[in-house]
């Protein structure tokens, strides 16, 4: 409910899946993604925001994030994400659909890469010392260390917490890169400060 | 042990119960260290070799790396149905129990201290997010066209509202031929 004020609210109507011709660009969107899903797939962050909020326009800027984090606080491969982005997707029509819409987005999302994944095993022995792959190896790093660093400002924009809530942020940040301790501490110490409104957006 | 020295071939059945076993097993983190035990040490499917290999692999084409992984390992014994098994192994149970708590999370979000407790759980995850960049920063410190690269590709996306596919598409190529190994390996 709060979705549709939301999309109201940006005069953005969200994108209904069963209708064929937009349930097809759903799919394209996501697998051509697909196939740029560098450094491990986190580079994809703000282009799913840009999908699901701006321009399909399912989810809201805080419900985005907050699928954001349950996708990171759950335990399996955080491009899980897609699987709750095609949930909310499918959500104003029912929770069949909505199940439905998140299997097909995960597949989606998943299919290309995995092709791509297979025709490299197979011809691996070609691939392993060929210029190619050098190249491109040395080429893409920094491309996604410009992504990565765009994504989360992104993120930390998209989360539109309060001065303590941006305070939590960027200590988290210092800690996940100082320390070894798990995040899930760090969610769960957030979450109650949170709780107790000394966190707020 | 003694049998045979050569990795033994999984059927697809096994195969799906191996990643299932890696999937669960890696509830509390680590995945790939589970893998590894279980793929390696455990079931001798691959050799640590193969398996080093493969995370290679993994890392360097598009895709999650856990996943890519796990189709490395099914493509390596059947090719694309291996590929298709070996993931449905290790996603089946940690993306439908997700499922579940998105259900939730769309029914009960609306519930004022739902959301409180929520956006705490956000200031945290959004400084999950921030942290990735600077975590492979200091590979980069030494190499400035790296560091121009990033920075344009940065700018690209964050001031000029560019959409991913298209830089990469521009950056990716001009970085190629930058990177193209000229001479005898640099170091």
């Amino acid at each position: 409910m709060s979705a549709l004020i939301a999309a109201a609210a940006t005069g953005c109507s969200p994108a209904r899946l069963s209708d064929l011709g937009t349930l097809v660009q759903v799919i394209w969107a996501f697998s051509s993604l697909s196939l740029f899903s560098l450094g491990g797939g986190n580079t994809l962050l703000a282009e799913y925001h840009h999908l699901a909020v701006e321009r399909f326009c399912w989810l809201s800027n805080s419900q985005f994030a907050d699928l954001y984090a349950l996708a990171e606080a759950a335990p399996g491969p955080s491009s899980m994400l897609v699987g709750l982005l095609g949930l909310g997707a499918g959500w104003r029509e029912g929770p069949f659909w909505a199940l439905l819409s998140a299997y097909g987005a995960e597949a989606a999302i998943l299919l290309p890469s995995t092709l791509v994944m297979v025709v490299a095993c197979l011809s691996w022995k070609r691939l392993e010392h060929s210029p190619w792959r050098q190249a491109f190896e040395r080429g893409l790093g920094p491309i996604t260390l410009g992504i990565l660093f765009s994504v989360g400002l992104k993120i930390l924009r998209t989360a539109d917490t309060n001065a303590t809530g941006v305070l939590v942020s960027v200590l988290v940040c210092v800690l996940m890169l100082r320390t070894r301790i798990s995040p899930l501490w760090f969610m769960a110490v957030a979450g109650l400060l949170g709780g107790l409104g000394v966190i707020n957006r | 042990m003694s049998e045979s020295e050569q990795a033994r071939r999984p059927s697809l059945s096994e195969l799906f119960i191996g990643m299932l076993q890696v999937a669960l097993s890696a509830f509390g983190g680590g995945l790939s260290a589970w893998s590894q035990r279980i793929v390696v040490e455990q079931r001798r499917w691959l050799t640590n070799e193969q398996f080093l290999t493969g995370l290679t692999v993994a890392r360097l084409f598009p895709g999650p790396n856990q996943i890519n992984m796990a189709v490395y390992i099914g493509a390596e014994f059947h090719g694309l149905a291996g590929a298709g098994v070996a993931l449905a192994g290790m996603l089946l149970v940690p993306f439908t129990l997700l499922m579940a708590v998105g259900l939730a999370y769309f029914q009960l979000h609306s519930i004022p201290a739902v959301d409180r407790v929520l956006a705490g759980v956000v200031a945290a995850a959004a400084g999950m997010a921030l942290s990735m960049g600077f975590k492979i920063l200091h590979q980069y410190t030494k190499d400035w066209v790296a560091l121009v690269l990033a920075g344009a590709v940065f700018g690209a996306l964050t001031w000029l509202h560019l959409r991913l596919i298209p830089v990469v598409l521009v950056a990716g190529p001009l970085a190629m031929v930058w990177y193209w190994p000229r001479r005898p390996a640099q170091p």
